[in-house]
Parts: structure tokens; sequence; C-alpha cells
């Protein structure tokens, strides 16, 4: 393995002195921690590479494996705190983005030493003009890091709340489960009635409990407001346009065999026209046609207009006074007027 | 039919599940082409994507099987255009091209020869190498469109032999035009590749996805990135290239360079259009405005653009060197990047389509050695552009080797639904079936949509030619489970084993094993050695296994499949989620009987499913253990239909797991399979179960005929007809 790092001036690896650490300095060339100590003992001194003047205050530890990029890192922070205009500041993008490439142009020819002269002018000229705006935006966010913070907070205000939701709903359960079950053997103890039908009442118990716990756990989680938007302006899925909406899902259960019985309806009024022959029948006529998506489903206009004639002419029959009034004799006679009122 | 009818009169998605083996392929082709020919302006095209190129073939075959029908009744030729389309690799022709074995040289290769700024020196220079075979194309075959008809990845490369065209682009340039498309996956849900592909198929298309068990893993894979210490490396190797390049370029030809920098001043959108060979690099999804707008300024330039690039590989660099595992979502990244490097978010979202421009100016003909860089740009993008649903996993070693410092950058993409929902929502139906969609109600949920129809078939049988079982005890009552707790229990592995042995000394020809895991099957067969097992099995058959490697176990396959048919007998040990549960048919003879050795959950440690469950939770509602059992349950049907692959067949599946017999896990499983699971055969012990395999076999051995299973699986045109079976259709479509 020879990509352990190396001190440039005494030659130490990583390897040998697992200690080491590297610093550099604003021109960009490393040096280990123990040189720099040596070397530089009085305070300040020349880089033993390039033979600039450094001082001993301005070491940092060297955080990338290029000592290059560390340098240019510096520089462009250094750069960064004068040229901090936002996008708000210029009429046009394109502006805007001239502006940026200038402050690229800078930086790189500070990193590589092309035209100092001019390039350090440049920064001077450019102090002096922008200095306010300079100042005014070194106290504001700009509008994209404040969008990243608030999506860090939400992020971490979702996250704790979430943990806690479901820790509790999951002990919740456990609990539950648990004390169904102990229920169960009291019962098979010291009941007297017979053990298949308090299995049978437990079965069912237990059902209705998990019936009601997806609602539960359901519920919570929709207080949480969900961002519809990906920062970037995406929607994401389509839930903010029809919440909820997935079609009921037939569910397979272990229960016993459904034997159908056919029902009987008691109408209570002339019987309506069969559902095959609302369309001889002409019945069709005021009802709205069934769309195809409707129609995909299993839907037709037939039934809704069975439906509806059945709830017209059903009751028609139905004669109030006979099954009301013999029950309120029963009980009194005297409110027979205002009954009459009533029923009338 | 009935449903899949109907999704297609009502324009939306709808999901199948239909047994293997039952036609599936070929009731939906007949069907959807029935439809294109009926409605021709409702329905335009059919996209049919399948996971591997085998299956591709098969759907051809079918295809090609309806069409010689369609011939046949109607007396003249079909005006239906079909074709496959696969990589470079298995389409191209040229001579020395299509010698190389690995699809990314191919596709470098190729793109050496075809971009056109090679051909614009070839113009000038002679002795600048092309394809001929795509000069043909480039010169002739766009106005000739290919003649109606079904082509297979054979017929395209013979057709272009014969016409001296390059198949790969006439095939995608006929997309446009065909009317049965038959591709992979990856070209439409993989962003990267369905912009360049897919882009200009129609909205009145209907997309039929095939095995689609996996969607929304490959959903998953096509968005996420894996970032090692090795390629950034390689990274850093490419960015060298890129300076020595740029340098060269500003002395000799600086004027390219200047062009491109007035091209991005003026916007991306010019910036992509660029002809069809120069599309090799290719962006993940960035949303139309952002393509309106102007390169950021920090990035115009060429030499600024490769100090970005440095900057982002070494400060993600920086980031690998942990010693504990980190996990962070992208804002936080983006932070972090911000603080440590001063790269914003804005310069990171481009960088993607900034290094294809670049390489594109360059005029870099190899772009073989790129693929890391390009990979570093795709996350930059990524990871700017979506803060929801993705995650960031930097882990320093591998969990198994905790010594050895390994550190890997995981960009995973949680939410399945974000590389689906551009295909949900551009095309008018998309259908997904499978063998094993069950539960169906959580495909709707993990991949966010709503489709109009959902069902599960199950097959009209002559006789009851599956025989499902759920075997929880060895002879001596001890439990069988692959639990963690009881994994290691010698107990357990020697009831395994002795079930196993049971089972093939009563099953003739191949038996087919599944194991949870490589580990647990190694583990599980040096016991067996020491147990003695291995000795009694090898009495009655003999024994394979399945590696990781994939050489190996095709010599396997090969051999197993040998012994099978020259009635030997074999025993396959392999296991779930590995290469032979997925898309391997052991029909007839090859599969007798297919053991499942415990349930096939996951690695539940790793972190990356972790966050992805923790996801599931948080936005869909799903709970952590409902989704593993969903997907170890669809695994171990995916397994088990290996043995079923048509009526005539027939083979015991058998369920060696305790845990199989409750009800959750039970009803997960795809209704076919259930149907045929009774009660009776839901906790058996090993003795049991054999009993039951040698009653059923001898039953299963008697002959069958044709006569057997007309009017009951299958119909003659008269029974069809008969007023009876009119009157049931009638019943079904209207009943429902």
């Amino acid at each position: 393995m020879d990509d352990y790092q190396t001190c440039p001036k005494c030659k130490t690896t990583k390897y040998r002195n697992p200690a080491m650490v590297l610093m550099v300095n604003a021109c960009g060339h490393a040096l280990c921690e123990s040189c720099v100590e040596l070397l530089f003992a009085k305070g300040s001194g020349a880089c033993p590479e390039c033979k600039c003047p450094l001082r001993r205050n301005n070491f940092r530890v060297q955080l990338f494996e290029d000592p290059a990029v560390d340098k240019e890192v510096d520089i462009r922070k250094r750069i960064l705190k004068e040229f901090n205009k936002r996008q708000e500041d210029f009429p046009t993008l394109r502006e805007y983005n001239d502006y940026l490439e200038e402050v690229e142009t800078i930086i790189f020819n500070l990193v590589f030493d092309i035209d100092p002269t001019n390039t350090n002018k440049m920064i001077d000229n450019y102090k002096k003009e922008n200095k306010d705006i300079t100042q005014k935006n070194r106290n504001r966010q700009s509008q994209e890091e404040m969008e990243l913070e608030e999506l860090l907070e939400a992020e971490k205000a979702q996250q704790s709340e979430k943990a806690n939701l479901y820790v509790n709903a999951e002990l919740e359960e456990k609990k539950q489960k648990h004390k169904a079950r102990e229920k169960l053997i009291d019962e098979l103890m010291f009941s007297d009635a017979d053990a298949k039908s308090i299995v049978a009442s437990h079965v069912q118990a237990t059902a209705a409990l998990a019936k009601e716990q997806p609602k539960a756990a359901a519920q919570p989680s929709s207080g949480v407001v969900k961002s519809s938007k990906f920062s970037s302006g995406i929607q994401i899925g389509l839930r903010g346009q029809h919440t909820n909406s997935f079609l009921p899902i037939p569910k397979q259960e272990d229960l016993p065999l459904y034997r159908y019985t056919a029902p009987v309806f008691d109408y209570d009024g002339p019987p309506p026209p069969p559902i095959e022959k609302l369309g001889k029948l002409n019945y069709f006529a005021n009802i709205r046609a069934a769309n195809i998506a409707e129609r995909a489903g299993g839907y037709t206009e037939a039934m809704s207009c069975c439906r509806a004639l059945q709830e017209a002419l059903g009751g028609l029959f139905y004669s109030p006074q006979l099954t009301h009034k013999t029950a309120v004799l029963a009980t009194n006679s005297s409110t027979q007027d205002t009954d009459d009122m009533e029923t009338t | 039919m009935l449903e899949l009818k109907r999704a297609l009169d009502a324009k939306g998605h709808c999901l199948l599940e239909m047994p293997s083996g039952t036609g599936k392929t070929t009731t939906l082709l007949s069907l959807i082409v029935a439809y294109m020919k009926a409605h021709p302006l409702d329905l335009t095209k059919l996209v049919y994507c399948s996971r591997t190129v085998p299956e591709i073939e098969k759907v051809m075959e079918e295809l090609r099987k309806l069409m010689n029908y369609y011939e046949k009744e109607m007396g003249m030729e079909q005006n239906i255009l079909g074709l496959a389309l696969s990589s470079r690799k298995n389409l191209c022709i040229h001579p020395s091209v299509s010698k190389e074995r690995e699809g990314k040289v191919v596709d470098g290769r190729c793109y050496s020869l075809t971009a056109s700024f090679v051909r614009a020196r070839h113009a000038a220079d002679d002795a600048v190498p092309i394809c001929e075979f795509y000069e043909g194309f480039d010169a002739h075959g766009k106005e000739f469109p290919l003649p109606p008809g079904v082509y297979n990845l054979d017929d395209l490369k013979e057709y272009g032999q014969m016409k001296r065209w390059c198949p790969y682009f006439l095939a995608r340039h006929t997309i446009t035009h065909a009317n049965i498309v038959v591709y992979s996956y990856h070209y439409l849900l993989d962003p990267k590749i369905a912009e360049v592909v897919s882009k200009e198929i129609s909205k009145t298309s209907v997309v039929v996805f095939d095995e689609a068990h996996n969607i929304d893993n490959v959903c998953i894979d096509s968005m996420s990135v894996k970032i090692t210490k090795r390629l950034l490396d390689k990274c850093s190797n490419s960015i060298t290239i890129l300076e020595t390049t740029i340098s060269n370029m500003k002395e000799n030809d600086s004027k390219r360079l200047e062009k491109e920098y007035k091209r991005l001043v003026e916007g991306l959108r010019d910036a992509t259009i660029a002809r069809e060979t120069d599309m090799a690099l290719v962006n993940p999804v960035l949303p139309s405005e952002i393509l309106e707008e102007a390169v950021p300024g920090t990035i115009r330039t060429a030499e600024h653009f490769v100090a970005f690039l440095k900057r982002v590989v070494e400060y993600i660099k920086t980031r690998l060197r942990v010693q504990h595992v980190v996990q962070e979502s992208p804002a936080g990244f983006l932070r972090d990047i911000h603080t440590k490097v001063c790269i914003d978010r804005k310069p990171l979202r481009f960088s993607a389509e900034r290094l294809a421009s670049l390489i594109r100016t360059l005029e870099i003909s190899d772009l073989t050695d790129f693929s890391p860089l390009v990979t570093v740009s795709h996350f930059a993008t990524l990871v700017s552009t979506y803060t929801k649903g993705f995650t960031i996993i930097i882990e320093p070693f591998e969990d198994r080797a905790p010594t050895v410092s390994n550190p890997i950058l995981y960009f995973s993409c949680l939410d399945s639904s974000i590389a689906i929902k551009p295909v949900f929502n551009r095309f008018q139906t998309v259908v997904i079936t499978s063998g094993t969609l069950s539960p169906l109600d959580m495909y709707p949920k993990i991949l966010d949509f709503h489709p109009v129809i959902m069902t599960s078939f199950t097959m009209t049988l002559a006789r009851p030619c599956i025989l499902p079982m759920i075997v929880s005890k060895g002879n001596d009552q001890v439990a069988m489970s692959s639990r963690y707790e009881t994994r290691e229990d010698t107990a357990v592995i020697r009831n395994y084993g002795n079930l196993l042995v049971e089972v093939a000394a009563a099953v003739p020809d191949g038996i087919v094993c599944f194991f949870t895991s490589y580990l647990y099957l190694e583990t599980i067969v040096s016991s067996w050695y020491d147990q003695g097992i291995i000795d009694q099995l090898q009495r009655h058959k003999l024994l394979f296994i399945e590696t990781q490697d994939a050489a190996e176990t095709s010599l396997a396959l090969i051999n197993y499949i040998k012994a099978c048919d020259n009635g030997r007998g074999a025993v396959l040990l392999s296991v779930a989620r590995g290469k032979v549960s997925e898309g391997i048919d052991f029909d007839h003879h090859l599969g007798r009987a297919v053991l499942m050795f415990g349930i096939p959950y996951v690695y539940t440690q790793s972190r990356i499913l972790r966050a992805r469950l923790e996801y599931l939770r948080d936005q869909f509602q799903i709970r952590e253990n409902d989704f593993l059992t969903f997907d170890a349950m669809r695994h171990a049907a995916q397994c088990l239909g290996r043995c079923m692959r048509g009526k005539t067949d027939y083979g015991i599946m058998i369920l060696a797991d305790k845990r199989f017999s409750r009800a959750d896990k039970r009803s997960k499983l795809p209704k076919w399979i259930q149907e045929h699971l009774k009660d009776t055969n839901c906790n058996l012990s090993t003795e049991e179960c054999v009993q039951i395999c040698k009653r059923w076999l001898r039953q299963m051995a008697q002959p069958f005929s044709r006569e057997d299973q007309l009017g009951i699986s299958l119909l003659t045109l008269e029974q069809l007809q008969s007023e009876e079976m009119q009157k049931k259709i009638q019943q079904r479509a209207q009943g429902v």
C-alpha cells in the first residue's frame, strides 16, 4: 500500500506514525504537525517548498487528500465572504450567471497564481463598489439555504414524532394481544361454558380488534403535514389530488363458508320493475349514462335507476295508523289528538 | 380477458395475477393485438416489457405464432410490425466489436465508431475508422421502414446483415412506428435510458410489465447509486485526463471550447439536441423547467467545471473516511457540502448534463474509462434534485468483515414510485402482471398508483396437478423452522435432511430445493455431511448445488438437466432470490417437487432495507412486518411456481417451515396455490407428507390425454360455441 499520507519534509508516513496529522497553510503545501512545530517555532517562516512567508497560526488540519483542494477551498471561502451577491440582486438570470462566472474566474486565478496584480485589483474594486450589498447579504440567508434548513427541521420533527408514535402503537398492540390470550385461558379454566363457544367468541373479538387497529394506525399519521412537492417543484405522487382513494380490496378471511340465501324484500308497495327490464321500459331516458371508467369497475346506470325506483315505490302501501296507533294506545290514549296530527 | 378488456376500455391501469404456465403471454398479446385492430385510433402501440433476453425471445415466439394464426385465418398479410430491442451487445454485427463480451465495452467501442465527430473526422481523413453498418443505416435505412412482420433479435441481425445496416440503430429508429415493441424493463423504468430510447412512444400505448413481481426493486435499483473508494480513485484519474485534454485543446483548437461555452450561456435546451449516436451519456431525470434554464455560471467554462468535479470527488472522499455508519438525508448532505467545499445546490444539479456536454465537446471517444465519473455526476444530480424519498448511507466496512475497511456510500432510493411515476402518467394503460403478485393490495401502495382493475386468476384444471403442503415438524415431532433462534439447531437441520431424503426416495426425476440464503445453504449442507444425510441422498439421486458464481451455477444446471433427462434423477439445492429462483423453469420431469426450506426473509439488518422500511411506514402506512412478510412470501411463491409450467405438468410443493401455516403467511400465497392448499395439508410431519406424496404421484402418473382435459380446461370450437358455454360466459361477463 503506497497511498499512505506522507509528510514531504520528514518523509514520515501515516503507516509508521498513526498519530501523524498533516497541516496545510495558504500556499497549499502540506507539512506534518511536528515539522510545523520545528520550522515555525518562532511563529512565522517560509514554506519549505515554495518559500512564501507563512504564519504558524494559519496552519490547519488537511481535510482533503489533495492539498491543492484544501487551498482552493480556503481561498474560495475567503472570496465568497466578499462576493456574496444573490440572484435577487440581479435583474436577469443571465447577469447573475455572468457574475458567478466572474467570481469563479477570480478564484481560479488566485489558486493558480495567474495574473495576481490584476485579480487583486478586481477584488479591491469590487469591494469598494459593493460594500453595502455585501454587508447586507452577510446577515441574511439565501433562499436555498433557508429551504434546506426548513427541510431539515421538518425531517427532525417528523422523525421524533413518528418514532414515538410507532413505538407506542406497537407496545399497545403487544399488550392487548397478551391480555386477550390471558383472558382466553382464564375463561377456559374457570368458566363452565362450552370450550368451543369460548374459543369462537375469542376469535371474533380478536378479529374485531384487528379491524380497528389499522384505522387507529392510519389516523395519527394523517395529522402530520406531508409536503406534496419536491423542492424542485415536482409533485410527489397523486396524493395531493385524491387522498386515500384506493379501491376497496377484497380480503380473504378464514371464516366459515358463507351460504347464500336469497333475501326477501318487503317493499310494502307496488313491485318495482326488475333491473333487466329497465332499458325496455325506457327508464334510462332520464338518467345520466355511466361513463367508461365507471363501467370498468362494474357499475351500470341500471343499478342506480333500479335503486331510485325501489326507493320511490317502496312503502307506498304503508299505513302508519295501524301499527303506530296500537303501540301508542297501549301506553297512553290521551295523546291521540296530537298523534293524528302527526300522521296526517 | 374480461378484466383486461375493461381496463383497456377505461384507459386505466390494471394489475393481474395469472398462474404461471397458463398462457399468460399469449392471452395478453392476442387480446391487445385484437384490440389494436378493432380500435386503431384508441390504441396505437403495445410495449411489452420483460426481464431477460430469453424471456424476450419467448414473447417474440408467441407473437410470431399469433401472427401466423392471423394470417392463416384471415388469409392475408397482416399489417403489424413487432420487434424486439436489446442492448448493443446483443444486436451488434460489426465484425470486431461484436466479439467483445462486456456490454459496456461494446457500447464504448460502438460510440467511438459512430459518434458524430468521429464521422466528421472520417469525412476529412479516411484513416479514421467508422462502422460501415451504421453508415449504411444512416445513408439508406431511415427512409425505408422495416416491412411488417415479427422480428426477434436474430431476425434483426439477419436483416441487418442482408442490407448491411446496423440492426441496433435500425431497431431504435423503428420503435417509433412499430406496433409492438418488446424490450427489457430498463428501457422504460431507468430514467437514464428511458430518456433516450422511449421518449417518442405516444400516449395511446399499452405498457405490459411481465413477470413484474420484482418491479419495485427494479425501480429502486434504477435510481440508486453506490460509490466505493475505488470508484473515486478512478474518478480522480479521469479528472486528470480531462484536465490534460482541455489544456491540449486550448492550445490547438480553442474555438470548439468557446462554441460550447456560448451554447451553454444560451441554455441547456440546445445542448440536449444532439444526434442519436452521441447519446451514450445520459442524464437522470431532470424536470423540464430546469432544462430550460441556463447552466449556472460557476460551471460554465470547462476548467471551472473540472475544478468543480475535483472538489466534489474530494469531498466525497473525505466523507468516506468515517469510522462508523452515517445515515443522512439529501438535505443534510447538501448543507454539508455547502459548508465544507462551498458548492451550491444548483451547479450540482446540472453536473450530469454538463459532464455529458463536456465529453462531447472534448471528443473523447473512449467512454469506458469515464463511467465512474459519470456515476458520480449522476449522484450529484440526483442528490440535489430529490430531497424526499432518498437517503444516503455511508458504511465504513461490510457487516460481515468489520475489520476490513471498505467504505461505501449508498445513495439509495426508498420510494419505488418515483421511477415508475412517469410511466403511469404517460401511458393510458399499464398492465402489471406476473404469476405471483399476491397480496395484490401491496403493489398499488408501494408503486403509488390507482388501478381500475385488480384481479387474481386461478387455473381451471382437469386434475389437481399441484400439491402444496406445509410440513411443520419432523418424524420426531420437533418443529421445523428457519427462525434465527433455531437455525443452528441440529434437530431442525436433521429433520430438514430427513424430509429431503424421504421425498427424494418417493418422487421420481428432478427435485429442486430452495434455501433462504447462501450462508444457510452452506451451513446446512456441511452439517448434512456430518450427519450422513448427503450419503443417503446420493443413494437416490445426484446432487447439484447453486453457488454465487454464475458460470458454476449454469454448469450445475446443465448437468442437473442431463441427469433428469436420462432418468437418473437429481436434486438441485439452490437459494431463493438467486439466479435459479428467478426465470429458470423446471417443467415436467425437471421439477417434480419443490421444497422450500424456511421462509426467505431478506437480510433484515441491512441499513438500506431498514431505511426503506422506515420510509414505507412513514409515507404509506405499511408496517415493517407486513412488508417483510409480503416480500418473503412473494419470493417463496416465485420459487414454488418454478415447477408448474403448464396444464399437463404436475408438481409437489412443500413448504417446510412451521410459520407457513399461520394465517398471515398463508393468505399471502397466490390464489392459485391457496386453492389447492387444503387445511388437512397444513400441519404435516415428514411421514404424513411422504404418504400423501406417494398417493398423489400414483394418481398423477396415470396417462393423461387430451380427451381428459376436453370440456374442463380445454375447449374445442364446438364446445365453446355450445349454448351452455355461451350462457356461462355471458353470466360471468355480467355477473361481475
